[in-house]
């Protein structure tokens, strides 16, 4: 419960750097430190943790910035869900991880979320403009991972040995 | 059945119970798209954080002030010491005073803006904007406490801004003009032409069922026609900046450059509405 806590906290600091400060140092796409938080607890912890994460924080996504609701949560529940998948399956320590990780995982948010936003009609953009965004956000997000994951990854640590039982 | 196909089965079914409801959530707002309802635990999360971003809001200016001096400090190390230390006590009082009439002036041009409006208006200033891509709202630091409601118009002394989709005790959020889910009824000034002008997503807006035959030229001054009950007659919502006549089509399409300058918004005014239409001065 307390790590559930943190990572609202963390997400609610995320989101408010992105409305302020992100917002205005970001050129052409989003730099966004909350799907880089998501996609490093699906990678901690498997997909269904990444999912429930990944939905929460995309719902409190778009409630702060404005956009229709239930894009951003349909967005994170895949990333989280996708980095989850390869929970078992990858070594945490390797030093690419987390730069791979998050250019990969962003760029499949920016299909499902610009694919969502067109199914419902309200983006009509060309599939250059789309993968110009994405390689952008995706550049963006890969180049903040590595601290982001290696500071979250401590720090969960540090509360699952503190406040839960060891994972078998 | 194993404890691992057992896991898979309920990990499926949360991504499929989660991707069902996230796409109804979505899908929900398909039938009315500027009804964005978050609920009170929306709203709660909105009344908690925005304080938080307004604080960030005002700390960034500071910080851009801190950084520009610390880049004066390196240019100026060529220069002797006295010069130096003149120098950018001059271009420190410059800039201060640079940046003081600029907001004077801005001020200025809003209040005069104001003091010729028929209606009630409440000054904001923006404390943040939706980071994405595709969409344009921006946050305001003035909310239901200061008597701003929902579908209330929000404008600068240049122009239609947006109007007002969602709003707390201190904040409100401003749909844009230039929004693909905004749409504003209005009339070429010169012409008095009636179309609808849509946001594309873009920096430029989209005016839709200008008749064929209409005379719309580039340059043309575009204002709201005050039908669709949200914005007021007269508003000045931007200039035309291309025509388009399909061939066989029934109506002319036009692009259009909004007058405010919606990328650098700072301070703006909120027309207040009250119970039975715009309230008087």
């Amino acid at each position: 419960m307390i790590r559930y806590a943190f990572y609202f906290l963390a997400a609610c600091v995320a989101v408010i750097l992105e409305v302020t400060w992100l917002e205005r140092l970001s050129v052409g796409a989003p730099v966004d430190p909350l799907l880089v938080l998501v996609i490093v607890v699906g990678l901690l912890h498997g997909a269904e943790e990444g999912a429930l994460v990944g939905a929460g924080c995309g719902l409190l996504q778009d409630v702060m910035t404005g956009v229709p609701l239930g894009l951003g949560m349909l967005g994170g529940l895949g990333v989280g869900f996708c980095a989850g998948l390869a929970e078992r399956s990858i070594y945490l320590e390797n030093v690419w991880l987390p730069p791979l990780a998050a250019v990969t995982l962003t760029l499949l948010w920016h299909a499902l979320w610009v694919g969502a936003a067109a199914l419902v009609g309200w983006v009509h953009a060309s599939v250059f403009e789309v993968a110009r965004t994405a390689a952008l956000g995706a550049c963006y997000n890969g180049s903040i991972a590595v601290p982001i994951f290696h500071g979250l990854r401590r720090l969960d640590g540090a509360l699952v040995r503190l406040y839960e039982r060891p994972r078998s | 059945m194993s404890p691992s196909s057992t896991a898979r089965r309920r990990r499926f079914v949360l991504l499929v119970l989660l991707g069902v409801l996230a796409l109804g959530v979505l899908t929900g707002q398909v039938r009315t798209p500027d009804d964005r309802r978050i609920g009170w635990l929306g709203a709660a999360l909105e009344t908690v954080l925005t304080p938080g971003a307004a604080v960030l809001a005002r700390a960034s200016g500071a910080i851009e002030q801190s950084w520009a001096f610390l880049q004066e400090i390196g240019r100026l190390r060529t220069e002797n010491a006295r010069l130096r230390a003149e120098n950018a006590r001059l271009r420190e009082e410059n800039a201060r005073l640079g940046a003081a009439a600029q907001e004077s002036g801005r001020l200025r041009a809003l209040l005069g803006f104001k003091e010729q409006q028929p209606y009630r208006t409440v000054a904001a200033r923006v404390v943040g904007r939706d980071p994405s891509h595709w969409f344009s709202t921006i946050l305001v630091d003035r909310g239901s406490a200061d008597g701003i409601a929902r579908n209330d118009p929000v404008v600068t002394s240049d122009g239609l801004v947006g109007h007002v989709i969602e709003t707390g005790g201190a904040w409100s959020r401003v749909l844009l003009i230039l929004d693909p889910r905004s749409a504003v009824g209005v009339l070429v000034e010169r012409s008095r032409e009636a179309g609808v002008a849509g946001g594309q997503g873009g920096a430029a807006l989209r005016v839709t069922y200008l008749s064929r035959d209409a005379e719309v030229h580039p340059g043309d001054r575009v204002i709201t026609s005050g039908l669709g009950q949200i914005y007021p007659p007269g508003l000045v919502v931007g200039t035309i900046t291309g025509v388009t006549r399909a061939a066989g089509g029934l109506f002319q399409e036009a692009t259009l450059r909004p007058a405010a300058d919606l990328d650098h918004l700072e301070d703006v005014l909120v027309i207040i509405r009250g119970p039975r239409g715009l309230l008087p001065r």
